[in-house]
């Protein structure tokens, strides 16, 4: 599966969720229309946009939060995933893009690339679920599956590998703060 | 160096700072345990709100606060000296670059009460102040009973600034 057919994919099944997005699915999902409402995007602070969606989801249990990682930033925090299981948020969904590359900087192999099982590293963590997708054509048909499950849920996305020049939607986040902490405020 | 062998710091009562932590209407304690700290985690434990949150590593803790702060909740973050040395990078995207008020509260693990920090041996004790110059950080030290206001004073600087502020606990709290 390319990046771009599952940001595509996620982007179409969103509504309303929040989003937190990090490294190279940052520009696509602004391409997407997705980078205006309801979002952060987690940068210069590689490994941290998973803990970002935590404390929104453990703040705002009523609003799904959905955090779309990377296999590489997420070894860099990998005991995010001990600390998200043990909060338990019913309404975390954590999609990691799995490529076993650095591909911001220049793809790279992860540290075992091919040998992490990232599925069986949320469950053995403490996630509720973790399920593995290959495919659009399966991504699309299980979404709406995901959603209806309980948190905190683990999706490894297989993508290919891309060389093409990274990408940054260069918004800062301070920005991005402010919004998103009114429109949450807002509806309260 | 130093040849006075009396405390320069004194021990603050773990029950006192918890009530400064309610008085300023805290939600979540997100805590990396720190051993000068271990009785104010062990009452903060106790009490259903603030909800203590131990995380892995200060990285997270950064990030968690961040979180909360932007669902609309009052979190601090409970850490020591080490972990501001290890999650420098994290402060600087998330509390200065982006903007979210992250109250510190770091114990000064290492750090001999009898010399003031600056001419203490451990790096991390010594080094910990001038760090959060570099970075123009403020801080407000705890050195005993009398000083129990910084933990206002740095909540206050946090959400004034829009970025991190910091207390220094000198000594093991009691």
């Amino acid at each position: 599966m390319q990046r771009q057919e599952a940001i595509d994919i996620l982007a179409r099944s969103r509504e309303g969720i929040v989003s937190v997005v990090t490294m190279q699915s940052v520009a696509p999902w602004h391409d997407a229309g997705q980078g205006e409402v309801d979002h952060i995007d987690a940068t210069q602070c590689m490994g941290s946009a998973s803990s970002i969606a935590l404390g929104i989801a453990l703040a705002r249990p009523d609003r799904k939060v959905m955090v779309l990682d990377g296999d590489g930033s997420l070894l860099m925090q990998l005991g995010s995933l001990a600390t998200i299981a043990g909060a338990a948020p019913a309404n975390l969904y954590h999609f990691v893009f799995a490529n076993g590359l650095h591909q911001s900087t220049g793809n790279q192999p992860l540290p075992a690339q091919g040998l992490l099982d990232w599925c069986a590293m949320a469950t053995a963590a403490g996630y509720r679920k973790a399920v593995r997708i290959e495919q659009a054509e399966d991504l699309i048909e299980q979404l709406p599956g995901i959603w209806a499950e309980q948190g905190p849920l683990l999706v490894e996305l297989v993508i290919a590998r891309e060389d093409t020049e990274p990408r940054w939607a260069g918004v800062p986040m301070a920005g991005q703060v402010v919004a998103l902490k009114a429109s949450l405020a807002a509806e309260r | 160096m130093s040849t006075n062998a009396e405390p320069v710091a004194r021990p603050v009562d773990s029950e006192a700072i918890v009530a400064e932590i309610l008085k300023l209407g805290i939600t979540h304690v997100i805590c990396v345990p720190d051993t000068f700290q271990k009785t104010v985690i062990a009452r903060l434990a106790e009490l259903e709100v603030p909800r203590t949150l131990i995380v892995c590593t200060e990285d997270e803790a950064m990030g968690i606060n961040a979180g909360l702060y932007i669902g609309g909740a009052n979190p601090m973050m409970l850490i020591q000296n080490n972990g501001i040395h290890a999650s420098i990078n994290t402060m600087k995207a998330i509390a200065l670059d982006a903007k979210v008020p992250t109250f510190i509260v770091v114990g000064q693990f290492l750090r001999d009460a009898t010399k003031a920090p600056e001419e203490n041996r451990a790096r991390a004790v010594r080094l910990l102040e001038p760090t959060l110059d570099v970075w123009g950080v403020p801080y407000f030290r705890l050195e005993g009973p009398e000083d129990i206001g910084a933990f206002a004073k740095a909540y206050e600087r946090a959400h004034e600034d829009k970025g991190p502020a910091v207390v220094i606990v000198g000594t093991p709290t009691v």
